[in-house]
C-alpha cells in the first residue's frame, strides 16, 4: 500500500468566497437604498428631482405640516389605522383560539377559509365589498327594500375599516394560532391542578401568553393599514375623505404636474413613521423572555370543550366568514358573469359572458395578464434565490456584517408598496443606467423584489436554521470553499424552504398593484393596476371578470402547489 | 384522612394499554414512587390521579372524595381535585413573578389579600424562595425554579403531592442535593406523596414504599430495601441496579442451599428460593457489586462457590475497573477497585449476591 499523504483541496478561485458575500451584500444594500435615497434626498430638496441639484431645505415639511389639509389626512390615516387594527387583531386572536384550542365543529375548513384574504388583495375583496355591500349593492338593496333604508355606508371610515380588518385578520390568526400550538400544554394544565376551570385557565395563562405574538400582529396591523391604497382610494375618496397614501396618489400621479417636493417630504414621513413602528416593535418584544413558553415534552396542548356553545360559536365564524370572505368573492364572481347586478332583477336573466370577451379582446387586458404571471413566475423564482442566498450569508458565514445585513434586508417591511414604486421612479430620473428598465416590466420585478425581500426572508430563515450546522461545517472540513458549500449543500437541503417561499412570493407578486402604481407603462401593465384605473373609471364589469380571473387563477396555484407539490403556503 | 385507592385502573392511548388494571392503596401520609422505564405506565397513573388524562376503567378515590370511578360515570375535573402537582418541566407560568406565580391558586381560592400574602411567604421561605418573590421564572436557575414550583404547589395545601420527575431536569449534582432537600421537605409537610421517576437511586432513597412498573402493570410493590434485595423477577431485578444474568438448570437442594448447574458446565450454590424444584430451567441474577474477582490461586474469602472466568476486556474507571469476564458462554460486567492482567481468574460468588429465577426470561444485557 503507498504512503498516504496529505493532499488538501485546492482553492478552486481564491477570494472568491469574499467576492461573493460581499457582492450579495451590496447588491442587498443597492436594491434597499435605490428607491430610499431618492424619496428622502426629494424631501428636502427644494427642487424637482429631474432638475439636477437644489437646495437643502425644510420648506416641503414646513408646506406639508403648515397645510390644513394635510393634518385632516394624517388623522384620517392614523383613525382608519387604529380601527382597522383593533378590528383586524379582535377578529384574528378569536379565531386563533377558537380553531386552535377548542372542538368547534368545523375548525380545519373554517381555518382555511379564513386565510383566503391573504391570497387575494386589498383591491379585489374591496370590490367584491362594493358589488355586494356597496350603496347600490346587491346585499344593501336587498336589505333596504326591507328596512326602507340603506343599513350601512361603507364610505366612512368605520366602514373602509372592517374591510381592511378582514383583509388584516389572516395574518394576526396565523401569528397566534402558531403561538397557540407551541405553548406549553402544562402551562395550563398547571392551572387546573391549582383549581382553574378549563376557561379561567385559557383567559388567565394561555391569553396572556400570546402577547408577544398579539403585538407583533398589532404593529404590523398598523403599519400594513397605513399603507393601504386601494381601499381609501375607492371608498375614501368618493367621500372626501384623504389618506396620506391617497395624498401621495393624488399628488404624484393624478396631478397634473406632480409637487415632487410634497410628495418627497409626505413619502419621507410615512417611511418614518411606519420605521418607528417596526423599531418600536423590536423594542417591545425584546423581553420576551417572560412569554417564552419551553415546553418538557412537545406535545399539543388540550382542546378545549365549548359544552353547549360548540354550534352557537361555529355559528359565529360562519357567519363572519360568509358575510366577510365569501359573499363578496361571490360578488366578484357574479358581478363578472352578469351584465348587472341587482336583487330587482334575477341574475340569470342577465348572465352574460360579455366581460370575459371584452377581456380577452383587448390587447392590453391579455397583456397585463400575461406580465402579471410571468412576474410571478420569473419575479418569484429570481426572488426566491436571492433571497436564499442572502439568507445563507446572513445565517452560514463568517461574514463580518451579517447581522447588518439581515436589517437591511427585513427593512423593506417599512416600506410601503406605494412609496417604493415612487422611489425606483425616482431612482430612474436620477440614476440613468436603471432607466434602461423604464417602460418594461423589469422595474417592477426590481420593485416587487425589493418589497418582499422581508416576505421571503421571513419565511426562509426559519427552515435554514432548522438545518444542522455540523452539515456545512463537514463541508468545510473536507474541503470545500464557502461558495461550493453554499451552492451544493445548503442550498439543496433547503429545497422544500426554497418551494415554499417561492410560492408565498408567487402569491405576493401576482396580486401585487400598489407598487406597481408609479412604474407601469404602456406595453407593462399588470393585472392590479388595470383593475384599479377601471373601476376608478367605474367599469364594474370588466373589473370583475378580470379580478374572478385573477383570484381562479391564484387558487388553482394555491391549491395545485399544496396538493401536487406537497408546498407549504402558509399552514 | 387522605389514603389514595387506585383499583384496577386501565388507560388505552388507541390499540396501546399504557395502564393494565393497577391496584394500588397509598396510606396517608405515605411517600410512593411509581418507578419504570419510560412507556411503563407510570406518567400516565400520574395523569390520572392528577385528572389530566381520563381513564378508560377502574377507580381513583382520595380520602372520601371520588376522582374517578368507571362503573358510575364519575370524573372529577382537575381543578375540583385540590391535587398539587410538580410537572417535570415545571410549568411556571412564564409571565408571572415567583410571587404571583404563587398567589394565583389562592386567588382561584378567594383568599383575602393579606392570608394570600402569608401563605406565600410561608410557602416561598419554606423552599428558601423568599429573595427571589419579585422575579420572573426566566430569571433563575433550574433549581430555583424546580423549588417555586413546589412552593406554587404547596401553597394551597393540597390533599395529596404528585411529583412528576420533578429532578430530572437538574444536572447531577444538583439532583443529588436536591433529593436530600425534597426528602426533607415531603418529611415536614407530611403529605400523601406519588412520586414519578426512572431513576432507582432517587426512588431507593425517598420512598417509603416503590411500585416498580413494566408494560402497564405493577411488577412489584414494597419497601426498597426488598424491592432491591429481593426483586421478585429478573426485570426488577435488572432495573434496581443493574444485574448480570446466567442460564442454567437447578440440581438439587442440600440443606439451605440450592446448587444450580450453570451452561457451560460449572455449579454454582445459592441460597434456598421457594418454588424452584429439580431440572428446573433458571435464571441466575448476579449482583455485579456483591462479587469478588480472585486472580489465579488466591483463596476465597468466604463462603460462597467459585467460578472460572476469563477477563476479555477491562477499562479503567478511575476509582474502580470494569471487567468484561466470559463465563462459559456468558459474560459478566464486574467493578472492583483490584487491578488485575486479562486472562483467566476466579469469580467468588457469597450466597446472598445471586437469586434465582425460575424460567429463562432474561432482559437483554
Amino acid at each position: 500500500m503507498s504512503q498516504m499523504t496529505a493532499t488538501p483541496a485546492p482553492a478552486l478561485v481564491p477570494g472568491r468566497d469574499f467576492v461573493a458575500q460581499w457582492g450579495i451584500a451590496l447588491l442587498t444594500v443597492a436594491l434597499v437604498a435605490a428607491p430610499l435615497v431618492p424619496i428622502v434626498y426629494q424631501s428636502f430638496s427644494d427642487r424637482p428631482l429631474y432638475d439636477g441639484a437644489g437646495n437643502l431645505s425644510l420648506d416641503n415639511y414646513i408646506k406639508l405640516f403648515g397645510s390644513a389639509q394635510f393634518m385632516r389626512v394624517l388623522w384620517n390615516t392614523f383613525a382608519l389605522g387604529a380601527l382597522t387594527t383593533i378590528l383586524g387583531t379582535l377578529i384574528g386572536v378569536a379565531a386563533a383560539i377558537v380553531i386552535g384550542r377548542t372542538n368547534m365543529p368545523g375548525r380545519a375548513l373554517i381555518g382555511e377559509v379564513l386565510i383566503w384574504p391573504l391570497y387575494i388583495s386589498h383591491l379585489v375583496l374591496g370590490f367584491g365589498f362594493s358589488v355586494m355591500y356597496g350603496p347600490s349593492g346587491y346585499v344593501t338593496l336587498s336589505l333596504a327594500q326591507v328596512l326602507g333604508d340603506s343599513p350601512w355606508d361603507l364610505y366612512t371610515i368605520p366602514g373602509m375599516a372592517v374591510i381592511c380588518a378582514i383583509a388584516q385578520a389572516p395574518i394576526t390568526y396565523l401569528f397566534c394560532v402558531a403561538s397557540t400550538q407551541a405553548a406549553d400544554p402544562s402551562l395550563e394544565d398547571a392551572a387546573r391542578i391549582s383549581g382553574a376551570s378549563p376557561f379561567r385557565a385559557l383567559w388567565t395563562i394561555s391569553i396572556p401568553l400570546l402577547r408577544p405574538a398579539i403585538v407583533y400582529a398589532v404593529i404590523l396591523n398598523f403599519t400594513v393599514a397605513l399603507e393601504l391604497l386601494a381601499i381609501p382610494l375607492l371608498f375614501g375618496r368618493p367621500a372626501g375623505l384623504e389618506f396620506l397614501t391617497t395624498y401621495l396618489y393624488e399628488h404624484g400621479i393624478d396631478a397634473a404636474t406632480p409637487d415632487y417636493g410634497l410628495v418627497g417630504a409626505a413619502g419621507a414621513l410615512l417611511l418614518g413613521i411606519v420605521s418607528f413602528l417596526l423599531w418600536l416593535q423590536s423594542r417591545l418584544l425584546r423581553d420576551s423572555g417572560r412569554f417564552v413558553t419551553m415546553g418538557g415534552k412537545a406535545a399539543r396542548p388540550r382542546v378545549l370543550n365549548l359544552g353547549m356553545w360548540r354550534w352557537p360559536v361555529f355559528a359565529g365564524m360562519a357567519f363572519y366568514l360568509l358575510a366577510g370572505v365569501i359573499i363578496p368573492l361571490l360578488g366578484v364572481g357574479l358581478r363578472a358573469v352578469t351584465s348587472f347586478l341587482t336583487p330587482l332583477l334575477p341574475f340569470w336573466e342577465v348572465l352574460t359572458l360579455d366581460h370575459f370577451v371584452l377581456i380577452f379582446s383587448y390587447p392590453a387586458y391579455i397583456r397585463s395578464i400575461l406580465n402579471t404571471i410571468g412576474i410571478a413566475l420569473f419575479g418569484g423564482a429570481l426572488c426566491t434565490l436571492f433571497v436564499a442566498m442572502v439568507a445563507i450569508v446572513v445565517h452560514r458565514s463568517e461574514f463580518r456584517y451579517g447581522r447588518t445585513l439581515e436589517l437591511i434586508a427585513t427593512y423593506p417591511r417599512a416600506v410601503p408598496g406605494l412609496l417604493a414604486g415612487i422611489g425606483f421612479l425616482w431612482a430612474m430620473l436620477v440614476f440613468p443606467p436603471l432607466a434602461l428598465l423604464h417602460n418594461t416590466i423589469w422595474i417592477l420585478v426590481l420593485a416587487y423584489v425589493m418589497r418582499y425581500l422581508p416576505t421571503g426572508f421571513g419565511a426562509m430563515s426559519p427552515m435554514l436554521l432548522q438545518i444542522g450546522r455540523e452539515l456545512d461545517r463537514a463541508s468545510r472540513t473536507v474541503g470545500a470553499d464557502w461558495w461550493t458549500t453554499a451552492t451544493r449543500i445548503l442550498l439543496p437541503l433547503i429545497k422544500p424552504a426554497l418551494f415554499s417561499t417561492f410560492a408565498i412570493l408567487f402569491v405576493a407578486f401576482f396580486r401585487e398593484y400598489s407598487a406597481a402604481v408609479f412604474l407601469i407603462s404602456p406595453g407593462a401593465e399588470v393585472i392590479g393596476t388595470m383593475l384599479l384605473s377601471f373601476w376608478i373609471q367605474g367599469d364594474a364589469g370588466p373589473v370583475a371578470a378580470l379580478a374572478a380571473f385573477q383570484v381562479l387563477l391564484t387558487f388553482l396555484f394555491v391549491y395545485g402547489a399544496r396538493h401536487l407539490l406537497g408546498v407549504k403556503i402558509y399552514g | 384522612m387522605a389514603e389514595v385507592r387506585i383499583q384496577g385502573l386501565v388507560k388505552r392511548f388507541g390499540p396501546v394499554v399504557a395502564v393494565d388494571h393497577v391496584d394500588l392503596t397509598i396510606a396517608d401520609g405515605e411517600f410512593l414512587t411509581l418507578l419504570g422505564p419510560s412507556g411503563c405506565g407510570k406518567s400516565t397513573t400520574l395523569a390520572a390521579v392528577a385528572g389530566l388524562d381520563r381513564p378508560d376503567g377502574g377507580s381513583i378515590q382520595v380520602g372520601d372524595t371520588v376522582y374517578y370511578d368507571s362503573a358510575s360515570g364519575a370524573f372529577l375535573p382537575p381543578e375540583r381535585r385540590n391535587c398539587g402537582l410538580v410537572f417535570q418541566s415545571y410549568a411556571l407560568w412564564p409571565h408571572m413573578t415567583v410571587a404571583e406565580n404563587c398567589t394565583y391558586p389562592l386567588k382561584l381560592r378567594r383568599m383575602s389579600r393579606a392570608d394570600r400574602q402569608r401563605r406565600v411567604e410561608e410557602a416561598l421561605a419554606l423552599v428558601e424562595m423568599q429573595p427571589y418573590a419579585a422575579r420572573y421564572p426566566h430569571q433563575l436557575s433550574g433549581g430555583q425554579q424546580q423549588r417555586v414550583a413546589l412552593a406554587r404547589t404547596l401553597v394551597y395545601r393540597p390533599t395529596i403531592l404528585l411529583l412528576d420527575e420533578p429532578l430530572s431536569n437538574l444536572d447531577a449534582k444538583l439532583r443529588e442535593r436536591a433529593r436530600t432537600w425534597l426528602a426533607q421537605i415531603t418529611k415536614k409537610v407530611g403529605l400523601t406523596t406519588i412520586y414519578v421517576t426512572h431513576d432507582q437511586i432517587e426512588a431507593l432513597a425517598l420512598s417509603d414504599r416503590i411500585a416498580v412498573m413494566r408494560e402497564g402493570r405493577i411488577a412489584q410493590l414494597d419497601v426498597p430495601r426488598v424491592i432491591y434485595e429481593q426483586p421478585s423477577d429478573p426485570f426488577v431485578a435488572d432495573f434496581i441496579g443493574s444485574s448480570n444474568f446466567l442460564k442454567g438448570t437447578a440440581e438439587g437442594v442440600t440443606g439451605d442451599a440450592l446448587s444450580i448447574r450453570l451452561d457451560g458446565g460449572r455449579t454454582i450454590q445459592l441460597g434456598l428460593r421457594p418454588g424452584i424444584s429439580s431440572g428446573q430451567r433458571v435464571t441466575v441474577a448476579i449482583r455485579p457489586e456483591r462479587i469478588a474477582v480472585l486472580a489465579p490461586g488466591e483463596a476465597a474469602p468466604g463462603e460462597g462457590s467459585l467460578l472460572d472466568a476469563t477477563i476479555a476486556e477491562r477499562s479503567y474507571l478511575g476509582s474502580r475497573w470494569m471487567y468484561h469476564l466470559e463465563v462459559g458462554p456468558t459474560v459478566l460486567r464486574v467493578e472492583t477497585p483490584r487491578e488485575l492482567p486479562v486472562g483467566a481468574v476466579h469469580l467468588h460468588v457469597p450466597p446472598g449476591a445471586a437469586l434465582v429465577f425460575a424460567g429463562e426470561e432474561a432482559p437483554e444485557a
